[in-house]
């Protein structure tokens, strides 16, 4: 979760560069009404413009969330077989699960095998597969 | 019956995060998923947004699973009602007849769909696993590589068929029997369904020819995996372990390299540093092998013991099963080491 703290900073830094700019323009003006141009910016607007530019980085950096490792197999140093194995897209329903979680006591649903509500532990006599 | 956030005293943002998490790393922890779903969608379901939909989805995969099929039902009819029309949407029908065992009526659902969008992968697939629960594992795996040919980038598909292919031994191929053969050079007992029934003297090994056979082609689908996720130390180890099966001493040379890999990418993989101990120790015993190779794979093999021994020790400091585990270790690195 972002905390407002760091997003305030990235806004200050943005406002204090639009602000910067908009100094620098107005000296450029200033320097062409006056006709001095070859005077440089003032240090005050550079020192500005850079610290501005830092402090948004260092905002937006804070923001952008938790940083990946560049090694490619570090990330996966913690995977195992248990999730790697599992193919969401053919996940099959078959397994015991369907007996195993099934509630006694509950109203008769879209099952037709009445067997199966009676006495649900029961196991169910093995069809053979092949 | 206390709801989930006050058993384990979190927020409702934690518990979507957890789901988040969940869903990303493919776990199939369908109780927890369906207690933490079930309260998120009655409690929170307004906070939650548009996320509410994929929770919906994931909620109703993991209650087809868990029997809860009134809970599937609802998350299929709030579903339904919010995006009618949707392919996505009929797969999850389909997945709820398959769960009920109804399977003509979840493939004519899955034919309705690919009339619709030929293209459709998630479609087929079902079509696959559909022929898989119904065991008809020889046109699932025939089915599989029609589907491969034409997308040859399913990384989940490749691996799905790799696992098709071994579990695919209707003549037994443990590991007992091809050590006999391997080893000793000579005759193969094998129990042997396809042939008599009983069991088989054979010489030379016919149908463990057949067994093995399976096992090279599970061990393409792991090279595939392994050509396009090379950081991936979990493919290289399984690859050598479907290698370190099909024996013989290329093989497993084979397989010691491949765990070794699987090492170097991860060196936290237990597997694979008992996998190098075996290979090494097999590779030492056999008789085939002249007196260098067979030092440099003792030296492979007590370097891997070392480790497994400090690996242990280092797990277990500090606690008082400590002593009592490392000893099991040892005894049994002991008793598996090849005369």
């Amino acid at each position: 979760m972002v905390s407002s703290f760091w997003r305030d900073v990235v806004g200050v830094g943005l406002f204090a560069l639009a602000h910067a700019a908009f100094s620098a323009a107005q000296h450029r003006s200033y320097m062409r009404l006056t006709e001095k141009e070859n005077e440089t910016l003032p240090i005050d607007i550079v020192l500005q413009t850079l610290l501005a530019f830092v402090l948004t980085i260092y905002g937006i950096v804070h923001i952008s969330g938790e940083f990946k490792d560049m090694d490619a197999s570090s990330e996966l140093k913690n995977k195992t077989f248990d999730t790697l194995r599992n193919h969401p897209s053919f996940y099959m329903f078959n397994h015991r699960g369907r007996v195993l979680f099934c509630s006694p006591n509950r109203e008769v649903s879209n099952i037709p095998n009445a067997e199966a509500l009676r006495n649900p532990l029961r196991l169910r006599k093995l069809k053979h597969l092949h | 019956m206390a709801s989930v956030s006050e058993m384990y005293d979190v927020t409702w943002e934690e518990m979507r995060d957890k789901l988040r998490k969940w869903r990303e790393d493919n776990h199939r922890n369908s109780e927890q998923i369906v207690d933490v779903g079930e309260e998120l969608i009655n409690e929170h379901a307004s906070k939650l947004g548009d996320d509410i939909w994929i929770i919906y989805e994931q909620v109703m995969i993991a209650a087809l699973d868990c029997s809860r099929d009134d809970l599937a039902w609802t998350c299929l009819q709030e579903l339904k009602r919010q995006f009618p029309g949707s392919q996505r949407v009929k797969r999850l029908a389909g997945m709820r007849l398959e769960a009920l065992e109804k399977y003509e009526d979840a493939s004519k659902q899955y034919d309705s769909i690919l009339q619709d969008d030929p293209t459709n992968t998630a479609a087929r697939k079902r079509k696959i696993s559909i022929l898989k629960a119904q065991g008809k594992s020889a046109e699932a795996i025939r089915e599989l590589n029609e589907y491969l040919e034409q997308f040859v980038g399913d990384q989940e598909a490749w691996h799905e068929l790799s696992e098709l292919y071994i579990n695919e031994h209707d003549c037994l191929g443990d590991l007992g029997v091809r050590e006999a053969a391997v080893f000793h050079g000579g005759v193969c007992v094998c129990v042997c369904k396809q042939h008599t029934g009983s069991v088989v003297t054979l010489a030379g090994g016919q149908c463990l020819q057949e067994c093995l056979a399976r096992y090279g082609k599970a061990a393409f689908c792991l090279e595939e995996l392994m050509m396009t996720n090379p950081h991936n130390h979990l493919y290289c180890e399984q690859y050598a372990e479907v290698k370190y099966t099909q024996g013989g001493l290329e093989n497993l040379e084979l397989s010691r390299k491949y765990f070794a890999q699987a090492l170097k990418l991860n060196n936290r993989n237990m597997r694979a540093l008992f996998g190098l101990y075996m290979s090494a120790s097999h590779i030492a015993a056999s008789p085939k092998v002249n007196a260098t190779v067979k030092k440099a794979n003792v030296k492979y093999a007590t370097w891997a013991t070392n480790q497994i021994n400090r690996a242990y020790q280092l797990a277990g400091r500090g606690t008082k099963e400590n002593k009592c585990s490392v000893k099991a270790v040892e005894e049994m690195l002991e008793s598996i080491t090849m005369s």
